[in-house]
């Protein structure tokens, strides 16, 4: 099969959810949210057929492998929750235009997974922008509400300056080496200033990205302004493809740089995870609460980029891989609960687990994920993160990290606390809930408990991409 | 599915039974809850039985071993590429603490008999929670060992912050912090040890063959000595406990002053003690130091303490310093006593709080001088009351004895690493501590139990039968490593020597491996 199909059915629907949004009647809109997410499984099903081979497209300039490979997997299940979670939510902003919010969504997806088979700067710059500009959009769709006009200029600002830095960044490394290829430019750049500016560069344009501290400052206004499904889109999917374009530096280019910068990465994770928790601890408003717990999570992913990459990179595919699915059950919770009740601060959580206790369930083992608690799939995941850490001699990052989990048990136990031991309020009450939604939930319960229990997951991921990853040879 | 993986399959499948148990049916779930545990006491005589069978208890190869032998072992690859696997099984300490675990479990479920609030949530909690504890004690792959422990210390922050008393929620937080932090340690040693070990496997036996440097245990060992220390009420960082204990209902305190803080211990001396012996050596000093204060400033809190829950809470930071101390004198008897104290003080506080919770739940207070007398209206507790105070304060024909015995006289015989007259000195302050015991248990139940009975009191009944079973197996369990402790000493003994063979060994000995 043609390596560029996943991306072309998953642009065609975005292009068909927006013609069809044009065409179809008012009241039959309904069965866009079920088109977007069809192309985005027929997209799934296009990427497991072309695994683990590594196909090349465009003359070379987009390459599939099973690293990418996993990466557009990841992207797609993000996207897919949250076509769900928009097509079953009753908000407000969401009746009024939605299929332009699909095929947005659609085309930043498109972005994504362009930028994880870029193999040359340009590509790898455009497909960033692809996948960063709609975002923009997205996060001011709620119209007439100024926390997400507030939202939507935030993030215009910060990412064009993120942008910006890239590009800089990008340019200095093609004046090093005289040629836009990643390979290319690997194999002939050396150690230099110049390269130590531009990287520094390049990791603060990232850094905006993926909510590094100390570049992080947009997020919690954005997380909280946008309305929630972008708000869980933005923390999966973004962070997700912010780690790909930080993958396609890190590992495509500086390669054997890397191991000289150890303690830069350990250091920024170190402030990322402690800064993350220890904001998260004192916030009310639960968008912003899971901001700065997303920025946390950050912290614990780069801690991937200190190993030997033929061990880490899977276990940062399997990271983000139950990420995915316990960040989006948590959000599913958020959003559902602010949509049925409107209401979105932690306190509103009160007595749920009287009046709604399965939803109070999936979102304490979701919570409970987050923190890492055995034998939740999280758990895992961040035992296979911290032993990179530890397999490159950084035991008091361990450390750190364990005792952030610590932290962040702290605040994730004020929810559940909220939730188990506080009375409900007077205005309570039992919630419905639409079936689609119901299996939706289910999924992703069993993606929160079981993934980490069945070995299949890591031992796939890890067979696909090792093999292909050592054969690359990056360091010497 | 093997004999050792039901141990804690079971209590797991009996939780996910009472949640499934419709609304509205308290007296199901607690039928559900006894059956499960009752049938768990079975299997745990059962495999009991299987392992006496199969186990050797004497001969040489047993005296001279080096490496852990485990019986009924189930081993199945799990996250092959990391070298992960599902590998249980069981020898001599484990299968002791297993059958520790079980009694406790059973009498826990019988005394929280009278929980009336959620009680489907309560059950399937404390089950879960046990049911991590049986798996830490079974487990030999570091990786499934730590999975299990964490999911034996969270389940208690609902636990208490649900159905506790006073300050629960406080308590259930500050227990949550300590207890989670210390995993974090836990966690750095485990996989120190992994990366150390270059096997690249988390199979404890095979960790067990490699001789890590000299530099390399004395950094984890503390690492590892502390993070299970915590939860082994190590002074300085036993302040949970108290406040824990005080505030976790009933059955909540039973299992963790019983089981729970028992972790500590194995875990220090299963992955302390075995994997890093040269570590162990030039520590033990400094952590009998810590473990002799842990002794002696549990028993002087003890005597202040007004509340009966605080006061059996600072007698268990004094009893389980017993254990760490009996790990650190590092020779066959005293860590003979320290298991044998796991035992002990586990039936021993599990039938204190289970009396407790009987008494509050008829006096409605726990101040100790609020009461008085009340041996009149309730004689069963009141002696099952006095045999757990004589057993803590070490009579002899009680398990107490046995165990603390075997500890002193473990300091007293001293090891050839540590300067023996600094032993015998802190042997000696430790010693005393029974003493002191000894005025704060007989003062406390003289005040409960004796003297005029008050007015209020007068109408109170004496305990109902599911309490007279729970204090009654307790008792007995109490009594018979009391008067028969040979049974349990081979049971343990051949799983120590490994333990102890390993401290003398030369670094040209490990190349036999």
């Amino acid at each position: 099969m043609n390596a560029l199909a996943p991306e072309i059915i998953v642009a065609v629907t975005g292009f068909v959810v927006l013609l069809a949004d044009l065409f179809l009647a008012e009241k039959r809109k309904h069965i866009l949210g079920p088109l977007a997410l069809v192309g985005l499984v027929v997209g799934g099903v296009a990427v497991f057929n072309l695994m683990p081979q590594t196909v090349e497209a465009l003359g070379g300039r987009f390459v599939f492998n099973p690293v990418a490979g996993w990466f557009k997997l990841l992207f797609i299940l993000a996207g897919a929750f949250t076509a769900i979670f928009c097509w079953q939510s009753r908000a407000k902003e969401k009746l009024e235009s939605d299929g332009e919010f699909y095929s947005v969504m659609l085309f930043t997806l498109v972005g994504m997974m362009f930028l994880i088979s870029a193999t040359d700067l340009i590509t790898l710059y455009i497909s960033l922008e692809l996948a960063t500009i709609p975002l923009f959009a997205l996060a001011a769709w709620k119209k007439g509400d100024p926390l997400s006009g507030e939202a939507g200029l935030k993030y215009v600002i910060f990412g064009a300056l993120a942008s910006g830095l890239l590009l800089y960044g990008l340019g200095l490394l093609y004046g090093l080496a005289g040629s836009a290829d990643l390979q290319t430019i690997r194999e002939t750049i050396t150690a230099s200033p110049a390269l130590w500016l531009a990287a520094g560069i390049i990791t603060a344009g990232i850094g905006f990205k993926i909510t590094m501290v100390p570049f992080h400052m947009w997020a919690a206004d954005v997380y909280q302004g946008a309305p929630t499904t972008v708000t869980a889109y933005l923390s999966v999917a973004s962070k997700s493809a912010g780690i790909a374009f930080m993958f396609q530096m890190f590992f495509g280019i500086f390669g054997a740089q890397l191991s000289e910068w150890g303690w830069l990465i350990a250091g920024l994770a170190t402030v990322t995870m402690t800064l993350g928790n220890l904001v998260a601890i004192v916030q009310n408003n639960i968008k912003r609460f899971m901001a700065f717990s997303a920025i946390s999570q950050a912290g614990y992913i780069i801690l991937g980029f200190l190993g030997p990459f033929s061990e880490s990179v899977p276990s940062m595919l399997y990271y983000l891989f139950i990420y995915v699915f316990t960040n989006m059950a948590v959000f599913g919770v958020i959003i559902y609960y602010n949509d049925t009740t409107g209401k979105e601060n932690i306190d509103d959580y009160k007595g749920l687990s009287r009046t709604n206790p399965v939803i109070a369930l999936v979102m304490m083992l979701g919570l409970f994920s987050l923190a890492g608690i055995p034998p939740l799939s999280g758990f895992v995941g961040k035992f296979f993160l911290f032993n990179i850490a530890a397999k490159a001699g950084y035991h008091w990052l361990v450390a750190v990290a364990a005792l952030n989990s610590t932290i962040s048990l702290y605040y994730y136990l004020r929810i559940v606390r909220q939730m188990y031991m506080e009375p409900p309020t007077a205005d309570a009450k039992s919630l419905s809930m639409s079936k689609a939604l119901a299996f939706t939930f289910l999924i992703l319960t069993i993606g929160v408990t079981l993934f980490g229990v069945i070995p299949g997951i890591y031992e796939t991921i890890n067979a696909q991409t090792s093999g292909w990853l050592s054969a690359l040879q990056l360091f010497p | 599915m093997g004999l050792v993986s039901w141990l804690f399959v079971l209590p797991f499948a009996t939780a996910i039974a009472v949640i499934l148990t419709p609304a509205g049916m308290p007296k199901m779930v607690k039928k559900i809850a006894l059956a499960g545990t009752s049938l768990h006491l079975a299997l745990t005589a059962f495999v009991t039985y299987k392992f006496v069978q199969v186990a050797a208890f004497s001969g040489d190869a047993v005296k001279d071993a080096l490496i852990t032998h485990l019986y009924l072992v189930e081993k199945v690859p799990w996250f092959e590429s990391l070298g992960i696997q599902y590998f249980v099984g069981l020898d001599g300490i484990s299968m002791f603490m297993v059958i520790l675990t079980s009694i406790v479990i059973f009498t826990g479920v019988l005394a929280s008999w009278t929980v009336t609030e959620r009680p489907k949530e309560f059950f399937a909690l404390l089950l879960i929670l046990v049911s991590g504890v049986f798996g830490v004690f079974v487990s030999f792959d570091l990786f499934l060992f730590f999975l299990f422990y964490e999911v034996a210390v969270l389940p208690m922050y609902l636990l208490i912050g649900i159905w506790g008393t006073g300050p629960k929620e406080y308590s259930a937080m500050k227990l949550t912090m300590m207890l989670m932090a210390s995993s974090a340690l836990i966690l750095v040693g485990f996989l120190a040890l992994y990366q150390g070990s270059g096997k690249e496997t988390f199979d404890l036996i095979e960790i067990s063959k490699v001789h890590f440097p000299i530099v390399f245990q004395n950094w984890v060992f503390p690492v590892i000595f502390i993070g299970f220390g915590v939860i082994g009420a190590l002074y300085p960082f036993h302040t949970w406990s108290p406040d824990g204990h005080s505030s976790a209902p009933t059955a909540v305190s039973m299992l963790h002053a019983g089981v729970l803080m028992k972790l500590g211990g194995y875990g220090a001396l299963r992955i302390g003690l075995y994997l890093l012996p040269e570590g162990a050596q030039n520590w033990a000093l400094f952590f009998m130091g810590l473990t002799t204060i842990n002794i002696i400033y549990g028993a002087f809190a003890a005597i202040k303490q007004k509340d009966l829950k605080f006061f059996t809470a600072y007698s268990s930071v004094s009893h389980c310093g017993f254990v760490l101390f009996g790990i650190v004198t590092l020779n066959m008897i005293g860590v003979k006593g320290a298991v044998i104290q796991m035992f002990s003080h586990g039936i021993m506080t599990a039938l204190f709080f289970g009396l407790i919770g009987m008494v509050y739940g008829r006096t409605k207070t726990r101040i100790v001088t609020d009461m008085g007398g009340l041996a009149k209206v309730m004689p069963w507790l009141a002696v099952c009351f006095y045999i757990a105070g004589l057993a803590s304060l070490g009579l002899p024909g009680l398990a107490g004895f046995i165990a603390e015995s075997h500890i002193f006289l473990g300091g007293f015989v001293g090891n050839q690493w540590a300067d023996a007259t600094t032993m015998r000195i802190l042997t000696v302050i430790a010693t005393m501590s029974i003493v002191v015991t000894a005025v704060y248990v007989l003062r406390g139940l003289a005040n409960v139990f004796q003297g005029p009975l008050k007015e209020q009191f007068k109408t109170l009944t004496d305990a109902t039968l599911t309490e007279k079973i729970s204090t009654g197996i307790l008792v007995v369990t109490l009594a018979i490593v009391g008067m028969a402790p040979w049974y349990f000493i081979d049971l343990i003994e051949a799983a120590v020597y490994p333990m102890i063979n390993r401290l003398g060994l030369t670094a040209s000995n490990w190349m036999v491996f």
